[in-house]
């Protein structure tokens, strides 16, 4: 059984796929980003900070696109490149390029998506797997969408995708919205008990016709996703009637549900079935029906002319992760009394990502390059400008498996690791740094808006064992045990700040450290473990800045 | 202030607020925040019943009726007033003590119960709602505190869950003890002395400084602020340690491991902070509900009484709420198994000291037990009365971006019966 939903979606990607092609340089996207910044700066009278320093921009992009610091050989790379061959934008481009088109970008991009769609709870390690691949090839955000939504109809019959929904089909409230929030930037969650109290666009029809398309939806006793044949959410509204929105969409428009063309013994025998799949855990699925309204919402999503919800959702989260906030903020508050800082920039950056194939890895590219990306934190006469002027960057906490795998690369011997540079040893080492890290990513708290570091990382940090034990071992494949070997305090501290902090210490730092050493003469290896804590636990080794 | 008002009033103020996207729920870096939280010196001490204690094994029996079971009920020193033989100790010392019998709160499911009792409202898509634990560390701690300020005591894995501050924060995490009598890493590691420790914290605080200065930003003023108290933590590692109580004192809580836990909540509470939850589990008696109650009664009755003495005798139940609470009751009806199954419809909790008048009973059930006949109250009801005791307006307002949260869920009215 094919349906035309099963032709529009082979057809959709081959038009993607031609569409990519054709993708438009990023650093002409990122042009157009800067035009509509710089436009609202001078409309506003505010200079923006400066760009930042190359070593600077080398950490920031590189836990942008890597997901972890950058190696000391990575760095010395970078830094060492002849400045008249090539000035400095030119040199970025390349180190963008490189980056974005590593293993380590799809590492990275799938541990963000699993924050992102899952919060990390599932465990079945085949989610993950799919993501993996998916963001490997750069797979088209549109594709992912009906893969995770209608995992029944995916092409290769890949059925791993599925725990997005079976993780939440215990509670249609969550599930709505989890869809609502995620991927279309909207939260309507206001509007179950009555019309939305500040929004005028969300009605209480808004949020049961929502629930509608997942209403029928459920899990099978063995464990298949399957849908329903009829029913539909009802509500009371506030003057004590019933409502039965039917299948509307955000946009208002609304879905005709076709009669059911099955006579009443043949419904009878299909709702046994399905009553028998759900408490019978050998029972295969029931019969699928030709209309299935969870279909609808991933066609309607995707067939917004307007591109007002799907592609703008994805355009503001991609924006947020770079910039720590939104165009549109907060981000579930995409909607007409919420206006973006820069409308225009959003609605190009929304059709140029239609246009693409719903490209996330040029859209992201596009954005590292462009100079507002590129602002100093330190700038203390922007910081009191609007947040939403992109004047001056923000720092952004980094997410667990970021300060994690950060914390497995700063702690290793930085000749080791060289070692492993090359591309093919590169991608073997990724793979056992992620393995590595997972420990410690799981006692860190996923980073919400207005994040706070719990005093219990501090206390992680300051005395847990497997910090002192594994990372600052003084062993050969430890900075600690590289560091031991050095002579002077000055090649010390140089080695330590370019591992730990990707950076040069100034002449306080430095002269802070010495003093520190000779302190403790009597005992140089603790003293060499104690400064990589400290390095380790500073804000400018938790942010991204 | 029913919906319809409350809504067109929100509209009214609203659009502005919306539009102007205020970010946090309250900025911790304020200094004039900081001092506001220094004033309470109020502190409470949640006795979790994990799993549901039966209200008819506790303060509502029933006994002689179908669903009595076979204990009896005793005379308190209230006149009037009658408990279960299970709880004999604390049939005496219920002048500090308010019973709540008219609990109605619907939900008979252990994790959406334990949610509603935790949170004192039932979960919502789109906002991470703070338990009580949180709400309560962030009105009466100290943003600086030496101390821990929410501490959760929680050894058994059954029922066991963590919970979030949610949007008030990372900062309002619990310190959660699971394994051992004592709080993860607050200790000196030995593989650092602790004159190196703390020089150690100086030097990364002197490598910090200029970027967080530099930076001027609230996340990384969290950071700072999280590495500060935590030498402070570390000296209130002796707070964990009950063999500095005198043996009289260690005897009188007893050997069990709740009574243990019991004393470590009282001196925690004595050296300021403000939330401690001990959680003594299973009350989940769907099979042998009597034999269960039986042990679980005389261990929750002895330590609650002493609690409750030891308290007293140093002068603090005045400035101690002493809440006993559960996720939700158990049914009157006893079934095949002789036990009794989920039921929140008509149940107890108490609640002593702080704010409290004592010696009251508020509410009904009827004969069987099955319905509250009089006084119901639902969670965010019993939510608003805690807060109300401890000087908390009921009606306070968080705003979460442009959302205003009030502090006890809407509609909720505090019950001024039992708050002194």
């Amino acid at each position: 059984m094919r349906s035309p939903i099963f032709l529009s979606f082979a057809l959709s990607v081959l038009l993607n796929a031609a569409a990519r092609t054709e993708a438009s340089d990023p650093q002409t996207l990122a042009d157009r980003i800067d035009h509509h910044i710089n436009e609202r700066l001078r409309a506003e009278g505010v200079s923006p900070a400066a760009i930042v320093a190359d070593e600077t921009f080398l950490r920031r992009v590189t836990l942008d696109l890597a997901g972890r610091i950058p190696t000391t050989t990575e760095r010395t790379n970078f830094l060492s490149q002849k400045e008249d061959e090539a000035n400095s934008q030119v040199r970025r481009r390349g180190l963008v390029e490189k980056l974005i088109h590593s293993p380590d970008y799809a590492y990275h991009t799938r541990n963000q998506l699993d924050i992102l769609l899952l919060l990390r709870s599932e465990h079945n390690a085949t989610w993950r797997e799919y993501l993996l691949e998916a963001t490997n090839e750069n797979r088209g955000w549109d594709q992912m969408f009906r893969e995770i939504f209608q995992p029944e109809d995916t092409l290769s019959g890949d059925v791993r995708p599925v725990s997005y929904l079976k993780k939440q089909l215990n509670d249609l409230d969550a599930l709505t919205n989890g869809a609502s929030v995620k991927w279309l930037g909207v939260n309507i969650a206001c509007a179950k008990c009555h019309d939305h109290p500040l929004v005028d666009d969300w009605t209480q029809d808004h949020y049961y016709g929502m629930t509608s398309f997942f209403k029928r939806t459920f899990r099978t006793k063995k464990g298949f996703l399957s849908e329903r044949f009829e029913g539909l959410p009802k509500y009371t509204d506030i003057y004590g009637d019933e409502q039965q929105p039917g299948l509307m969409f955000l946009t208002g428009q609304k879905v005709d549900i076709p009669p059911l063309e099955i006579d009443e013994p043949a419904l009878k025998k299909l709702q046994e079935a399905i009553k028998k799949s759900e408490q019978d855990d050998k029972s295969d699925p029931p019969p699928r029906p030709d209309f299935r309204p969870r279909s609808e919402f991933v066609e309607l999503a995707l067939r917004d002319e307007k591109n007002r919800f799907f592609a703008k959702n994805l355009v503001n989260r991609t924006w947020a992760r770079l910039f720590g906030r939104g165009l549109v903020h907060p981000l579930d508050q995409l909607h007409s009394q919420n206006p973006a800082s820069h409308p225009e920039l959003l609605e190009e950056l929304a059709s140029g990502v239609v246009e693409s194939g719903y490209d996330v890895r040029h859209l992201t590219q596009a954005i590292v390059l462009s100079k507002a990306y590129a602002r100093a934190g330190n700038d203390t006469e922007t910081q009191a400008c609007p947040p939403d002027l992109f004047a001056v960057s923000v720092p952004r906490p980094l997410a667990p498996r970021q300060l994690s795998l950060s914390l497995r690369i700063a702690g290793q011997n930085p000749v080791k690791l060289q070692e492993k540079s090359d591309p093919d040893s590169w991608s073997v080492e990724r793979e056992k740094l992620e393995k590595g890290s997972e420990a410690i990513a799981k006692k860190l708290l996923i980073p919400n808006d207005g994040f706070q570091i719990p005093v219990t990382e501090a206390l992680w940090f300051s005395n847990n064992l497997s910090l002192q034990n594994d990372l600052l071992r003084p062993s050969n494949d430890r900075l600690v045990g590289y560091l031991k070997k050095l002579e002077a305090d000055d090649e010390v501290v140089s080695a330590a700040f370019a591992s730990v902090l990707s950076r040069t210490p100034d002449a306080a730092e430095k002269s802070a450290i010495q003093q520190y050493f000779a302190e403790r003469g009597d005992r140089r290896e603790e003293a060499l473990k104690q400064v990589v804590w400290a390095l380790l636990a500073t804000p400018e080794f938790r942010f991204n800045h | 202030m029913n919906l319809l008002n409350r809504r067109s009033m929100l509209k009214a103020a609203g659009t502005s607020a919306a539009a102007s996207n205020m970010a946090a729920v309250e900025l911790l870096s304020q200094p004039a925040m900081a001092d506001e939280l220094a004033r309470s010196g109020k502190n409470v001490i949640l006795l979790w019943l994990a799993g549901g204690a039966s209200q008819l094994e506790t303060w509502d029996p029933k006994p002689g009726r179908p669903t009595g079971g076979p204990f009896a009920k005793i005379q308190t020193s209230l006149p009037g007033v009658e408990i279960s033989e299970l709880l004999p100790k604390m049939s005496t010392r219920l002048d500090e003590t308010a019973i709540i019998r008219s609990l109605n709160t619907k939900i008979a499911d252990h994790g959406q119960g334990y949610f509603l009792m935790d949170r004192g409202r039932r979960a919502e898509p789109g906002i991470e709602y703070p338990h009580l634990g949180a709400i309560l560390a962030h009105e009466l701690g100290q943003i600086d505190s030496k101390v821990p300020d929410y501490v959760s005591m929680y050894t058994s894995t059954e029922g066991r869950r963590q919970g979030s501050a949610g949007f008030l924060g990372a900062r309002y995490n619990p310190m959660f003890l699971t394994d051992k009598m004592i709080p993860e890493d607050i200790q000196l590691p030995e593989s650092i002395s602790d004159t190196d420790h703390r020089d150690r914290a100086a030097l990364r605080k002197t490598l910090s400084q200029r970027f967080a200065q530099r930076m001027n930003h609230a996340g990384v003023g969290s950071h700072e602020n999280a590495y500060e108290r935590v030498r402070g933590l570390m000296a209130s590692d002796y707070l964990f340690d009950i063999d500095r109580e005198p043996t009289a004192m260690r005897d009188a809580y007893g050997p069990t491991q709740f009574g243990q836990q019991c004393l470590v909540a009282r001196r925690l509470v004595e050296a300021g902070v403000p939330f401690v939850k001990v959680a003594r589990a299973w009350w989940d008696s769907h099979g042998q509900n009597f034999e269960t109650h039986r042990e679980l009664c005389a261990d929750l009755d002895h330590c609650m009484s002493t609690l409750l003495d030891d308290l007293k005798q140093r002068g603090m139940l005045e400035t101690t709420l002493v809440i006993t609470l559960g996720e939700f009751g158990r049914t009157p009806k006893i079934n095949g198994s002789l036990g009794r199954d989920h039921f929140a419809n008509a149940w107890s909790c108490t609640l002593s000291g702080c704010g409290i008048r004592g010696g009251t009973v508020f509410g009904k059930t009827d004969a069987d037990g099955q319905t509250v006949t009089e006084g119901e109250m639902n969670a965010g009801d019993l939510f608003a009365t805690i807060f109300s005791a401890l000087g908390i307006s009921p009606d306070k307002e968080y705003m979460v971006g442009s959302r205003p949260i009030p502090i006890s869920d809407f509609g909720s009215e505090p019950c001024s019966e039992v708050l002194s």
